[in-house]
């Protein structure tokens, strides 16, 4: 693969389907040879932009780059890309040699050529010896291969990947999650992912694009998108369990102040929003209690969902919602029991009313005693 | 209970059989008695004749009454010349006679019947395993096949002493007549039937209603001339004949070159052969037997019992129309095409294939099978047609679904409507195609009366007639192409004519198939079109296969020859679906 990888860059991208605005004014760069992932609730226009960068949907706005020409004028065939699809799109007609070489053959290459280009290709993906048989024969793994091999065929400059480990069972999914990313450190080609799942956004892309109603909400490494999410929504969808949220308002001396927590020094904001990953949260069982914790606030565990190697504990405070930790197993907690809960203040967020994030809450000077 | 059930089934299968090797002579012996009484009023019509000769010719058992007195048994009214009303009603008593027994038949039946009850008995020591019972099965279908011999061997017995008797009673009604001095052709008549000749039996127009093959066969028997009486058997029957001298002083009529009466008289063909009957209830004995003894060992099981009962009474009424009204007749329309049928004659004698070889050198057949063939031309043009407007109305506009609405009204309008109005429109004179062609200069076109053209014309309507109903089911058939499949060859670099070479078509494959077969044979039988616009013609130039067995079966009557043709038609359409299917599973194979 001696191509030289190509950048992709939306400027200002609308697409409308009636009254729906499936993408709103996105624009997005991604760097030749990386592998970026669209991630996003079902709906969010993730797919859409996906078809969109392939020329399968007709853009309302904007304009897309890809490598040094903008390709808006130019046909699917012609983009120098490849898409693997959810449905894998295999052409059931045909052997899985013959949806190899598909895609060479449209262009008119040579015989010999393809057939030379589909073998290596199947030795990559370990598809030598399914060449002659057809999709209907082949396993939902085996089809995936063959979908990822027809669009390794061409030797494209971009990869697209519109969710194609959905239709795989967990084990293969993780398998073939690997796959993927063996394929593009070896292939160094740019790959675009489009999933639904953040577990699979975060270990596979090197960077992010979340997005939600039509818009990229923010774009940043798996590490900052989960450690300095932008804004709540980006919060909310990225981690599982989900970010742990308490409302707070000013109070009269130009505090925030929300549950037990009053924090210190006058802030501009009348409302914002406190979030709290769950493995940021320490927990000790009550009694007898430990004389040197200082905890910020105490809780009834609600239900203790053991997972292993750790455990989910609900909550029901601080406030009126219940929060979840993530403990390690060893901490020996059953539902009914009073737990201290400490917060590392460094890690938590303050969401500000619209939404994005302000920075750090700083250490309550008021937490509740147990 | 078991043993019961089964000793039942094997008693009334039996009573079947023999119930219908009873009632085959029964049949012939009331056509002989109607027979006997038509040639009584014949003679009594007749001028010199006495009505004693008439009693005296059914041996006292007919009688004269008035023309509304009616009376006993079989009888018909007779007429004097010139008169309108009927001078007497001729009752003819049906002959006493002691009728005989099938006891071979019966003998069988009784040693079926006791080894059912042998092997019924062994159930009852060693209980029913829940399956079928092979062995007694076959034993009962042994049997039956024995029971329906034995009774075929005594129905034709039957059969043939009947039809000796008709020649007696017939040659003395022809005796008699000639007595009177009737000349030959009246002789013939009283005698009862048109298989008698006053003339030489090998002229070919004397004896037309006669099975060709019994023709010549007792023409070419040399005891004609010499034996009074004799039987020739020809066509699986016996025929019994004899002949008379009429007494020298008849008027002769001219032309007459011999003054001996020939009588033939029919075989107990006319009567359907015993044989069929039989073995078809036979055959019906054994399944019947075979369901009993299905059935026993689900006895035991009452809820499975009720269950296969409840599944097979839901499935009769779909059997039994199949059974009547598709496969019933298929069979019968084989046996038809393997015997010489007439609608006007009684006899079907048997003639193997004698029909199909008529057909390998019948030119007439093979013209109209050759036309169908080219008419069957028409069905991938139709397709190509169909298929290109199911891609242009792909979308679902207001203008397009009605455009679909207008393709589709030739699929729901009767055929013969379609017919006249093209009819009219392509009439040579003032039809409106040729109006519109010399309108803009063009001369007038023979659209269906001149040969060349008048089979293309029915083409293009054949055409018209299929493409919107095939433009419905490709329609369907592209909205099953799944889009990511499009999108998948656009990503890949395939144009609109490789999409649709590599996308398109093969998904549509087996609509394509379905639409192909179909058409094929709907027009293999293309009928009303040419029924009603063409009759065949121009000098057979439309002439379809369909339209020639119509024709050879009602028109020239020659029923084996029509079911003969319609078998060819069926292997000819039945191959042509075969090589659909190895050629495109072939295909599909390697694609």
């Amino acid at each position: 693969m001696t191509r030289e990888p190509r950048a992709v860059v939306l400027k200002g991208i609308r697409k409308r389907f009636g009254d729906v605005t499936a993408v709103a004014d996105v624009d997005l760069e991604i760097r030749p040879g990386e592998l970026m992932v669209l991630v996003g609730p079902s709906g969010c226009g993730k797919s859409t932009l996906l078809r969109l960068i392939a020329g399968l949907e007709e853009r309302d706005a904007g304009e897309v780059w890809i490598g040094d020409r903008c390709v808006d004028d130019v046909a699917p065939g012609g983009r120098d890309v490849a898409m693997v699809f959810q449905s894998y799109a295999l052409y059931p007609h045909m052997t899985v040699a013959g949806n190899l070489g598909f895609g060479l053959r449209v262009r008119g290459a040579d015989t010999a050529a393809t057939e030379a280009r589909v073998n290596e290709v199947a030795g990559v993906l370990g598809l030598r010896g399914l060449l002659s048989r057809r999709p209907g024969q082949l396993s939902g793994g085996q089809q995936q291969r063959v979908a990822l091999g027809r669009a390794m065929v061409r030797d494209p400059g971009v990869f697209l990947f519109d969710e194609p480990l959905s239709n795989l069972d967990a084990a293969l999914r993780l398998q073939t999650r690997d796959e993927i990313a063996a394929l593009h450190r070896r292939l160094g080609t740019t790959m675009i992912f489009v999933t639904h799942d953040q577990v699979e956004a975060l270990s596979l892309g090197q960077r992010v694009a979340v997005m939600d109603h039509g818009r990229v909400q923010q774009v940043g490494t798996p590490h900052e998108v989960y450690r300095r999410p932008a804004n709540l929504f980006v919060a909310g969808f990225v981690g599982s369990p989900p970010m742990n949220r308490l409302p707070v308002v000013r109070d009269r001396e130009g505090r925030l102040a929300g549950g037990p927590f009053v924090f210190p020094g006058a802030s501009p904001h009348r409302e914002a929003t406190l979030g709290v990953r769950p493995e940021d949260l320490a927990l000790a069982v009550v009694a007898p209690p430990d004389p040197g914790s200082n905890p910020d606030f105490t809780a009834t565990a609600l239900r203790v969902e053991s997972l292993g190697s750790e455990q989910r504990i609900h909550l029901d405070g601080p406030g009126d919602a219940a929060w979840v930790a993530r403990a390690p197993s060893a901490l020996h907690v059953t539902a009914g029991d009073r737990v201290a809960v400490s917060v590392a203040w460094e890690r938590t967020h303050l969401f500000g009313a619209d939404g994005g994030r302000i920075g750090a809450a700083s250490r309550p000077v008021r937490g509740s005693r147990p | 209970m078991i043993p019961l059930v089964a000793a039942g089934a094997v008693a009334a299968a039996t009573a079947l059989i023999l119930a219908v090797a009873a009632d085959a002579p029964s049949g012939a012996r009331e056509h002989r008695n109607r027979e006997e009484a038509r040639a009584a009023a014949a003679l009594y019509e007749l001028p010199g004749v006495a009505e004693a000769d008439v009693v005296a010719l059914l041996d006292g058992r007919a009688r004269i009454v008035a023309p509304e007195a009616g009376g006993f048994g079989p009888g018909v009214h007779a007429y004097r010349a010139g008169a309108l009303e009927p001078a007497a009603w001729i009752a003819v008593e049906p002959r006493g006679e002691g009728r005989s027994w099938p006891w071979a038949a019966s003998l069988f039946a009784l040693l079926g019947a006791l080894g059912m009850a042998a092997w019924a008995g062994a159930q009852r020591l060693a209980p029913p395993r829940p399956r079928f019972p092979a062995a007694p099965a076959l034993f009962c279908a042994v049997v039956f096949a024995l029971v329906a011999v034995a009774a075929q061997q005594w129905a034709r017995g039957e059969l043939e002493a009947i039809s000796a008797s008709r020649l007696t009673g017939g040659l003395r009604a022809a005796e008699i007549a000639g007595a009177s001095g009737a000349d030959s052709e009246a002789a013939a008549r009283v005698a009862g039937l048109p298989w008698a000749s006053g003339a030489a039996l090998d002229e070919p127009d004397r004896i037309w209603t006669m099975p060709r093959e019994v023709g010549e066969a007792i023409a070419a028997d040399a005891r004609l001339r010499t034996a009074p009486r004799y039987t020739v058997a020809a066509g699986g029957a016996a025929y019994h004949g004899g002949s008379i001298v009429l007494p020298p002083d008849r008027p002769v009529r001219a032309g007459s070159p011999d003054d001996t009466l020939h009588l033939v008289f029919l075989g107990y063909e006319e009567t359907a052969s015993p044989a069929v009957a039989l073995m078809a209830s036979a055959l019906g004995s054994a399944l019947l037997v075979s369901l009993v003894l299905f059935l026993l060992p689900l006895a035991a099981r009452p809820r499975a019992l009720s269950r296969t009962l409840a599944a097979w009474a839901f499935l009769t009424p779909a059997a039994a129309l199949l059974v009547v009204f598709t496969f019933g007749p298929l069979l019968f329309s084989l046996w038809i095409s393997l015997h010489h049928w007439s609608l006007i004659d009684p006899a079907h004698p048997f003639a193997g294939l004698e029909n199909y070889r008529a057909l390998l050198s019948d030119g007439a057949w093979w013209s109209a099978v050759g036309n169908t063939a080219v008419f069957t031309l028409h069905v991938p043009l139709a397709m190509a047609v169909a298929l290109s407007l199911a891609l242009l109305t792909r979308e679902s506009r207001r203008a397009v679904r009605w455009a679909r609405l207008a393709l589709f009204l030739p699929s729901i309008t009767s055929v013969v409507a379609i017919a006249v109005v093209w009819k009219w429109l392509l009439n040579d004179g003032y039809g409106l195609a040729n109006r519109a062609l010399g309108a803009i200069g063009l001369g007038p076109v023979a659209w269906l009366s001149s040969p060349d053209v008048a089979l293309v014309s029915l083409m293009v309507i054949g055409v018209w007639m299929v493409v919107g109903y095939q433009m419905v089911v490709f329609q369907a058939g592209l909205a099953a192409i799944p889009r990511v499949w499009y999108d998948a060859a656009r990503v890949d670099g395939a144009g609109p004519w490789q999409r649709f070479r590599h996308v398109t078509l093969p998904g549509l494959r087996h609509t394509l198939f379905f639409v192909l077969v179909t058409s094929v044979i709907g027009s293999f039988q293309v009928f009303g079109l040419v029924y009603v616009m063409t009759e065949g013609g121009p000098l057979g130039a439309t002439d379809v296969a369909v339209y020639h067995i119509y024709r050879e079966a009602w028109e020239f009557l020659r029923f084996g020859n029509a079911a003969a043709m319609s078998w060819v038609l069926f292997g000819v359409v039945f191959a042509a679906t075969w090589l659909h299917f190895r050629f495109l599973e072939r295909r599909s194979a390697h694609a």
